[in-house]
């Protein structure tokens, strides 16, 4: 069987950045790949050195030529070969299902692992709406999973608690924080990496049009009221306090 | 022209910077106050590749050319300094020699165990009585028969205490003058006749760890000499040369590493009602470090690159590496400065580097003898 990792390019935690021209600019910020996309990674070699029978792990990022160091990323870390389907269009993660289901069926690949939620803009959405294109079970916000012939176990947070599944492949699976621990790829990796196959691919063939059009962009600004109450006096500080909490920032009753 | 670090390098960057701020930097302490480098990290550095960097593919290593070795340098150079100090004397001076003039079979008896981290390397030149002027060492190597018996003693080794193998300079023959100097590869562990002296008690660059290294009667296989016989002074040397571009790489790394703490600091604290960092004597400081790293960089970059492309670099390699630390020195001022009391206690890293970081402008060539190299270049 083969695994499907889905790989986006984000600004680093630390990162800063600007907005020009009502978008997010992010020129000169420092971009990694996406941590939650990391753990799908990481997840595939290791369903893979755990003795599942994985034939081949690919990796797969759309956007510009700048992504391609996200990719080298997962070919360092041990990915087998990778697709880039290169494009300066910002896709949605509705239209980047589209993209992803395709290039699952046309890898014949049975396996998807992408991250549960975006780093960047914070949607939740590819997963499902990867596994709703091809009619394949989902298994949300993964914590663990084991592979023994075409059937897939493991547990994953639901709305009420912690459910352990069973599903037969082929089926989408999102990481979350926890699922693993990273590796680093090593400097004999990194260099391994540059002469694996990193395939480019053009939009166009995909008809994955993005359907949310960005219209402005801010930089949400934190004001501070910096208010001091006087401490000399512990117990009128206090009552200062409680009713300032409840009276002006209206966060208690 | 292209100043941008080709893909692979920025990710080894990357990769040993954060093997460096997150795996390294939380035992930092612990290394500073046990003088020792846990062996776990050291297991972490060898499986990231670090002690294979100068070692080519077939023996095991990563490979690198100049350009990406120096890369991983400045990389190494944000973390702690005396864990960078053990890989550098290992992957620097430690390495090239060997890789640079040893034969297929010496280099298959060590390159692959240097390259996994269980034989670590040093490379002995100086003795107390010649630091500076090394051309005139007096330890003697005379062939007997099919070995050579040293004698002598070398002071200041770094690794030496840890050393599996050791690149050592002495004399072969003292009628030659200074082209009477060969290079032998040296197992400290297992030559009757070398003895490794105390550990010496530095100001910095705590974990790495530096020693004498006595030979009495220390019998070295000739199969151990390294190049030919006689191989002078200037080739002994140029195990150095190479070694002194590295040193520049570090020092840019460990000056981007106060920059950071710097700006982070100046950012957060408050003083007179607002952040430090509104204060144009502040700002100052920080465009002043900036200058000096930029300045750093663009010289290491053009150096590794000359080297890669097999020019002469004996001048510009010392003066990249007599600015890059004479800059660091500055740069640490200025950055235990900005950092105030906090910059002279011993819980900030800014106290360490400043510790640390001297001693780069004394090893592989005080900055005066880099001035000399400069000098009389400039007048041949
Ligand atoms: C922690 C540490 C680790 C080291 N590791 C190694 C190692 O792994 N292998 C190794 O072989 N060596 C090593 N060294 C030795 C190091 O390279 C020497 O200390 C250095 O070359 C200076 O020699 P010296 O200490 O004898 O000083 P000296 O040569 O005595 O110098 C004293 C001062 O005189 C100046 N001076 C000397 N000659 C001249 C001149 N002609 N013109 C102008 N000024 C001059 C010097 O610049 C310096 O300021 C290490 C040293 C230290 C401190």
């Amino acid at each position: 069987m083969k695994i499907l990792t889905l790989v986006r390019q984000v600004p680093d935690a630390e990162a800063r950045v600007k907005i020009s021209g009502g978008q997010v600019d992010l020129e000169g910020a420092t971009l990694v790949m996406d941590g939650m996309d990391e753990y799908g990674v990481e997840e595939a070699l290791r369903l893979r050195e755990g003795g599942a029978a994985v034939e081949e792990i690919v990796a797969l990022a759309t956007g510009p030529k700048r992504v391609e160091d996200a990719l080298r990323t997962a070919l360092a870390m041990g990915v087998d070969r990778a697709i880039h389907v290169e494009t300066d269009q910002a896709l949605d993660p509705i239209a980047l299902s589209r993209v992803v289901a395709q290039v699952a069926q046309a890898e014949g690949v049975s396996l998807i692992l992408v991250g549960g939620q975006e780093a960047d803009w914070d949607s939740q959405a590819l997963g499902a709406a990867t596994a709703e294109r091809l009619g394949w079970p989902q298994l949300t916000w993964t914590n663990e999973l084991a592979l023994e012939g075409d059937t897939l176990t493991g547990r994953h947070d639901v709305d009420d608690g912690n459910e352990s599944f069973r599903v037969p492949l082929p089926a989408v699976v999102t990481t979350q924080q926890g699922l693993n621990e990273p590796r680093y790829p090593t400097l004999p990796n990194i260099m391994k990496a540059k002469k694996k196959e990193l395939r480019k691919d053009t939009l166009d063939a995909y008809g994955a049009a993005p359907t949310v059009r960005v219209v402005g962009s801010d930089i949400q600004t934190r004001a501070r009221l910096n208010k001091m109450i006087d401490g000399k006096d512990p117990q009128a500080a206090a009552a200062e306090l409680l009713d300032l909490l409840r009276n002006e920032a209206k966060v208690i009753a | 022209m292209n100043f941008t670090l080709p893909e692979d390098l920025r990710e080894m960057q990357a990769a040993v910077r954060g093997f460096m701020l997150e795996v390294v930097e939380a035992r930092a302490r612990e290394i500073e106050d046990t003088n020792r480098v846990p062996p776990e990290l050291l297991r972490g550095a060898a499986e990231l590749g670090l002690f294979g960097l100068s070692i080519p593919e077939e023996y095991g290593g990563v490979g690198l050319g100049a350009l990406g070795r120096c890369a991983v340098y400045e990389a190494l150079g944000q973390g702690h300094m005396g864990f960078g100090g053990v890989i550098s004397a290992h992957a620097s001076i430690g390495t090239s020699g060997l890789v640079r003039l040893g034969t297929e079979e010496q280099k298959r008896r060590f390159l692959p165990r240097m390259a996994s981290g269980e034989c670590i390397a040093g490379f002995a030149i100086t003795e107390p009585s010649s630091g500076s002027d090394a051309a005139n060492i007096r330890t003697r190597a005379e062939r007997r028969g099919d070995v050579y018996v040293l004698n002598g003693t070398k002071h200041y080794i770094s690794n030496a205490p840890v050393a599996g193998l050791l690149t050592v300079i002495a004399v072969t023959d003292p009628a030659r003058g200074t082209r009477g100097m060969s290079a032998f590869l040296v197992e400290p562990g297992r030559t009757p006749g070398v003895t490794i002296g105390k550990i010496d008690e530095k100001m910095g660059q705590k974990g790495s760890l530096s020693a004498e290294v006595i030979f009495e009667d220390a019998e070295v296989p000739a199969a151990n000499l390294l190049g030919p016989e006689h191989l002078g002074y200037r080739e002994a040397l140029g195990i150095l040369t190479n070694g002194r571009v590295g040193i520049a790489a570090r020092a840019t790394g460990a000056m981007q590493r106060l920059l950071d703490l710097s700006v982070a600091h100046a950012k957060t604290r408050e003083q007179f009602g607002q952040p430090i960092a509104e204060f144009q004597a502040v700002q100052f400081m920080l465009a002043e470090m900036e200058v000096a790293i930029q300045t750093s960089r663009l010289l290491w970059q053009k150096v590794a690159w000359m080297v890669d492309e097999g020019q002469d670099v004996r001048r510009m390699a010392s003066v990249a590496k007599l600015y890059a630390t004479e800059m660091l020195s500055q740069v640490a001022d200025k950055a235990v400065q900005v950092a105030g009391g906090m910059g002279y206690m011993k819980d900030s890293p800014v106290e360490r580097y400043y510790r640390d970081q001297r001693l780069l402008r004394i090893y592989e060539g005080t900055s005066e003898i880099q001035k000399l190299i400069i000098a009389r270049d400039l007048l041949a």
